[in-house]
């Protein structure tokens, strides 16, 4: 057995953290804030990335990728969700619009939106739930009707993550009434700047800019930006979701966090109530416990192989880990002053931590979704 | 990275489960309990022929894994038997197993046998001892008994690890056995005209113990691996999975038992039979409160290894751990 991630691994990492150092303010708490700033940082630093091939390293060389091993997928996703995201919002489209064009896409699509997201420069939403279609996504009734030589949408999206800065939307739309809901259902490759379509952002405790609700009144689109064949869409999202496989990386973000606390309490932690001490230490073993499930998925994608129940118990780990840690972490600042310097940061990333946390089981899917994949699993391998 | 067992050690552990099933399975543990005094010899056939006594884990990774493969199996048929304790021995000692102490008063359960142990405290001091008669029904001491403890020596800080890991991997087969035997019986009961697998609140029950087997198990590779690769930090990395063990247990024996309802505590499942010879290995050495204050004191203001850890701090000074001789 090798529990080491090798020397390539961990020469990427260094050369991430490296970029975070220099790049990114120790007082970043992701790009969407109050202070536009964050966001333009954010952008600098997906161009930064993409100049050294590591915005995308997963993407084949073809279209600015460099190939890399799920491994280093891994490490990329650790690195940047411990430190806040610096990518911003590009990671939706790197993680999986860009590979689902490069399986679907035509030639055209491929040329039109590959590049763009290779070189960091495009924002994309997802415009799948809506107000009566959240789990059960496939009763969504945005409708895209046949209109001369092209389409026209009308509906409304709920939950839409950057849609107020977005310049495309991967729209999933029902464009025929089947016998089972599942079908008729086809993607598109929506500009948000076309006319019909009017964001209006939610105001919501998690953080400002983040969800919104988009309405869509006869946005016209044409053929070419039919993804797949119409009809399909519903596959497509299944190919989706699988890319988004092993999920976001919450664990390197706690850990960071709980490493972070004695450092940045300096000799108040020692001033910590007994018990505290104890509830932070099994946090810090249950963030190793699903860092290592999450390790679990990647080994299997690194051989071909995938175990549905396998990704949904880490999902449903790291999700508990989330918030677990964040109460914990939340409890040991109550204790101790953080007034300013390292401490200050330190407060306000907890915090931050803390609010997000609030949405880890919901967001990317309910949880309950994930244990009713993982029960179908146990249950058939019985 | 290789986070899994050598295949070598999964088929070991395989040709030992099917051969602890051969020499009766379930029924071992039932003839054990019947016969306390008995129960090495049920088994000593068996494990020799299995090899499993020549067995060294402090030799290399390929048997310590096999040692870890062949607790897991010891475990998935409850055996009324100190696998691992037995795998610890140390070759400097003469002895025939070593187990783990804790603050409180040695026990262990090596009840029962004529044999000569060794303990080890977790600052690794060590004493070779003797176990006292059993006492009473093995039903309820679990063969939990005291031990005679000599005099200390310096020397033991390489078995700690070693000590802690392997009767974890033990515990890890009986919740494979627990959750194995919950799935069939809720795929097999009907109430209200359907299994009880069909209704979402057993379905979630299950995925949360589920949950908690795999965390063990991905925790009980790492730590195998870390002793393994000799790394300083073991002893953090066994605790930290022995605190996951015990957290684990509690939770997929509650919801195992739950889901079987009451026929799970009668004798006629092998639910009952297992779930009860998982109490001493989650008492023994040290209970979840005992093995949470243990990390905790381990930790201080490092962390475990990993992404961003340990700290840069000094190990916190610990209190001193070193039993008195009894």
């Amino acid at each position: 057995m090798d529990f080491e991630m090798g020397v390539e691994v961990e020469a990427l990492r260094r050369e991430l953290r490296d970029l975070v150092a220099h790049h990114v303010p120790s007082d970043y708490l992701g790009a969407f804030t109050d202070d536009p700033a964050d966001l333009e940082m954010a952008q600098g630093f997906c161009r930064l990335l993409a100049d050294r091939g590591l915005l995308c390293p997963a993407w084949p060389g073809e279209w600015g990728g460099r190939d890399a091993s799920p491994w280093e997928q891994a490490a990329v996703r650790e690195e940047m969700w411990a430190h806040h995201e610096p990518r911003g919002a590009q990671y939706m489209g790197v993680n999986w619009v860009g590979p689902t064009i490069m399986r679907h896409g035509t030639r055209e699509q491929q040329g039109l939106h590959l590049p763009p997201i290779a070189r960091g420069e495009v924002i994309w939403c997802q415009g799948f739930s809506e107000p009566n279609a959240g789990s059960d996504l496939a009763s969504l009734q945005t409708m895209a009707r046949r209109d001369g030589d092209g389409w026209r949408v009308s509906g409304q999206k709920i939950w839409t993550s950057y849609a107020t800065m977005a310049q495309w939307c991967f729209l999933l739309a029902r464009t025929s009434r089947e016998e089972r809901k599942q079908q008729g259902l086809t993607i598109f490759l929506l500009p948000m700047a076309a006319a019909g379509i009017d964001v209006r952002p939610i105001a919501t405790m998690i953080g400002p800019h983040h969800l919104n609700e988009v309405f869509f009144d006869g946005v016209w689109v044409t053929d070419a930006d039919v993804l797949g064949a119409v009809g399909d869409g519903w596959r497509v999202v299944q190919e989706v979701l699988s890319f988004e496989r092993v999920g976001i990386a919450r664990y390197a973000r706690c850990e960071r966090l709980l490493i972070w606390a004695p450092a940045a309490l300096g000799a108040e932690w020692d001033d910590l109530p007994e018990d505290l001490h104890g509830r932070w230490a099994r946090m810090v073993m249950h963030a190793r416990r699903a860092r290592l499930l999450a390790y679990r998925v990647v080994d299997l994608q690194s051989r071909g192989q995938v175990r549905p129940g396998d990704a949904a118990a880490y999902r449903i780990a790291v999700t508990r880990l989330d918030q677990e840690s964040a109460q914990v972490l939340m409890d040991i600042i109550g204790f101790a002053a953080l007034g300013e310097g390292e401490g200050l940061r330190f407060r306000r990333a907890v915090e931050d931590h803390w609010r997000y946390s609030i949405s880890a089981t919901v967001a990317s899917g309910s949880i309950e979704m994930q244990r009713i994949l993982l029960a179908r699993a146990l249950m058939a391998a019985s | 990275m290789n986070i899994e067992l050598s295949d070598e050690a999964e088929e070991y552990g395989r040709q030992a489960r099917r051969a602890l099933g051969s020499a009766g399975g379930d029924r071992l543990a039932q003839q054990a309990e019947a016969d306390p005094h008995a129960r090495g010899a049920l088994v000593d056939p068996v494990f020799e022929a299995l090899g499993a006594w020549e067995l060294d884990p402090r030799a290399g990774s390929e048997e310590l894994e096999a040692g870890a493969a062949l607790c897991r199996s010891a475990g998935w048929w409850a055996l009324a038997y100190p696998v691992a304790e037995r795998l610890c021995r140390p070759r400097d000692l003469d002895v025939d197993g070593l187990v783990v102490i804790g603050p409180g008063p040695p026990a262990a359960p090596v009840g029962g046998l004529r044999m000569a142990w060794a303990a080890v405290s977790l600052d690794g001091w060590r004493a070779v001892c003797a176990a006292s008669p059993l006492r009473g029904p093995v039903r309820k001491s679990g063969y939990v008994v005291g031990l005679e403890v000599g005099s200390f020596e310096r020397g033991g800080q390489g078995d700690v690890a070693l000590g802690l890991v392997l009767p974890c991997w033990t515990l890890l087969g009986m919740l494979d056995r627990a959750m194995s035997l919950t799935r069939a019986h809720i795929a097999a009961r009907e109430q209200f005209g359907q299994p009880l697998a069909a209704f979402q609140g057993v379905q979630f029950q299950l995925t949360d113990a589920e949950v908690e087997r795999l965390g063990f198990e991905a925790l009980a590779t790492h730590a195998l691996w870390s002793i393994e690769a000799g790394r300083a930090d073991a002893v953090d990395d066994a605790l930290a999975l022995r605190l996951a063990a015990i957290e684990a247990a509690d939770t997929v024996f509650r919801v195992c038992h739950q889901l079987h309802g009451a026929i799970g505590f009668c004798d006629e499942t092998t639910l009952s039979w297992v779930s009860r010879a998982s109490v001493p290995l989650r008492r023994l050495p040290l209970n979840l409160a005992g093995t949470g204050a243990a990390l905790t004191r381990r930790l201080g203001r490092r962390g475990l290894s990993g992404l961003f850890g340990p700290n840069d701090e000094p190990s916190p000074t610990l209190p001193a751990l070193r039993p008195e001789r009894r």
